[in-house]
């Protein structure tokens, strides 16, 4: 899911890094002190998730987790994300230092589709089982939304890559499925157990009763 | 599974002396210019230069294994997709597959840069505390609220690492294995869901008692940072060893495995 250093021609990594800051300075306006231990963890939580992997025959396939965090920090996730790639990449080369704007654009371009979708809920009343199928739906839009920026930028890097690029799309067809049915169970399971960690809830009126 | 990137950052060498603001800069130009090469014998001594590096700081083999071992996982495809996709002349075919030379070079110009670069990425901060060249990097301008943020994910790394293992070992304990299933993957939702409630309350309390002791979204520290002439003479000799591999690339002697940009 991420992209490896080299392959990559510099205007696509020169304009990875431009858009990284445009939507880094947008999420993060007006972000007081008091909201970077909440963006902290759930980057932390993208990067140790990026651990689990899930057996599928005789390969395995690791959670990616950008709907999640779209629907758990709205626009923040943008910033946690980012956060997640530069520290992947510094740790252990996952991915690489000079992709690490590319990176960041796929990965938080999809949680904040993710999150957009997620709000979209507020237009369907489905009653008990909306947060399931929007969580899902978000989860999928998140893996989405990165499969397409992926192959996108691996075919601008030439005709040669073009192959490659398919491969990339196919390959995120199982992950998608995966993250659906992932994201929505969590999605369910925090309406369930503690709804105000949900990003986007409409506050409940409270009538004045004199 | 250790990921401390700054564990052997207490060893004596040069690098590790080396001023951590002067040290990102310089072996910061090398990588950028590294991923820019195009061809292999330039990737290659590029690769030399990086090697020699990481063995000055004499951080032990097994550590930066570890990342060449994530570098090798992801590349690897590329070995196999490239060679059998390249547009073009096929040299010969492998059980019906077409496979050009030119696509093979291509895999191996793109492994020897990423190796060359994860290599100088261990050098950095493998070098010094991460904390030290966290506010190296608040010192050269990156933004205040992004180095926080970086710090305080950093620690949380670890701690929620071993959340997930105590979660594990209870969930095997009471008999759940991963199978291909809807079952596991509801499980593993409702995994994370716990994890991420954990998790926040956990960060509460500490932020709560961090606010109690007056944090106010401002990191103190006492390091202070004296660049000295030894350090711009390292960062000299790594600027002139990186244009000397730039101008190489570029005075065609080498024919380029990959079309480039300039």
């Amino acid at each position: 899911m991420h992209i490896a250093d080299g392959i990559l021609s510099v205007p696509v990594l020169a304009a990875g890094f431009g858009g990284t800051a445009i939507l880094a300075a947008v999420t993060m306006r007006k972000m007081g002190h008091e909201e970077i231990p909440k963006v902290s963890v759930m980057s932390a939580l993208f990067f140790v998730v990026n651990f689990i992997h899930i057996p599928i025959g005789p390969a395995s396939i690791h959670l990616i987790m950008n709907g999640l965090a779209g629907i758990i920090l709205g626009k923040r996730a943008f910033p946690a994300i980012m956060l997640g790639v530069i520290l992947q990449a510094f740790l252990f080369g996952f991915g690489g230092v000079t992709v690490i704007g590319v990176n960041c654009v796929m990965l938080g371009g999809g949680a904040l589709i993710a999150y957009f979708i997620w709000q979209l809920r507020h237009l369907f009343p489905l009653g008990d089982r909306l947060e399931m199928i929007f969580g899902a739906l978000a989860g999928a839009a998140g893996i989405l939304v990165s499969g397409v920026i992926l192959a996108l930028a691996v075919s601008l890097a030439g005709e040669e890559f073009w192959a490659t690029a398919d491969m990339v799309l196919v390959a995120h067809i199982p992950a998608l499925i995966i993250e659906a049915i992932v994201v929505g169970a969590c999605a369910s399971f925090l309406k369930k157990t503690k709804p105000d960690l949900l990003a986007g809830q409409v506050r409940k009126r409270i009538l004045k009763t004199s | 599974m250790s990921l401390e990137i700054d564990r052997f950052s207490h060893i004596e060498s040069s690098i590790q002396r080396w001023d951590p603001r002067i040290k990102i800069l310089s072996l910061g130009f090398f990588i950028f210019v590294a991923a820019l090469l195009k061809t292999i014998p330039v990737a290659v001594i590029s690769l030399l230069i990086a090697i020699i590096i990481i063995k000055i700081t004499n951080i032990p083999f097994h550590f930066v294994a570890n990342s060449i071992k994530w570098i090798i996982i992801f590349l690897a495809p590329f070995f196999l997709i490239l060679p059998f996709s390249y547009p073009g002349g096929a040299a010969f075919h492998v059980i019906g597959l077409p496979f050009a030379w030119e696509g093979f070079r291509l895999a191996i110009l793109i492994f020897t840069k990423a190796l060359a670069i994860v290599l100088a990425t261990d050098a950095i901060f493998g070098s010094s505390r991460f904390d030290i060249s966290m506010i190296a990097m608040q010192r050269l301008k990156c933004p205040r609220v992004m180095v926080q943020m970086v710090l305080f994910t950093y620690r949380y790394i670890f701690v929620f690492i071993d959340e997930v293992k105590r979660m594990e070992k209870a969930m095997r304990s009471k008999g759940f294995v991963m199978k291909a299933n809807m079952n596991t993957l509801r499980t593993m939702g409702n995994f994370v869901g716990t994890l991420l409630i954990r998790s926040f309350e956990r960060t509460e309390r500490v932020y709560s008692a961090m606010l109690s002791k007056g944090y106010q979204g401002d990191l103190h520290s006492l390091v202070t940072f004296e660049a000295q002439g030894k350090d711009f003479v390292k960062a000299g000799l790594i600027v002139l060893l990186t244009l000397a591999v730039l101008v190489t690339d570029m005075i065609k002697i080498f024919h380029p495995a990959i079309q480039g940009w300039y």
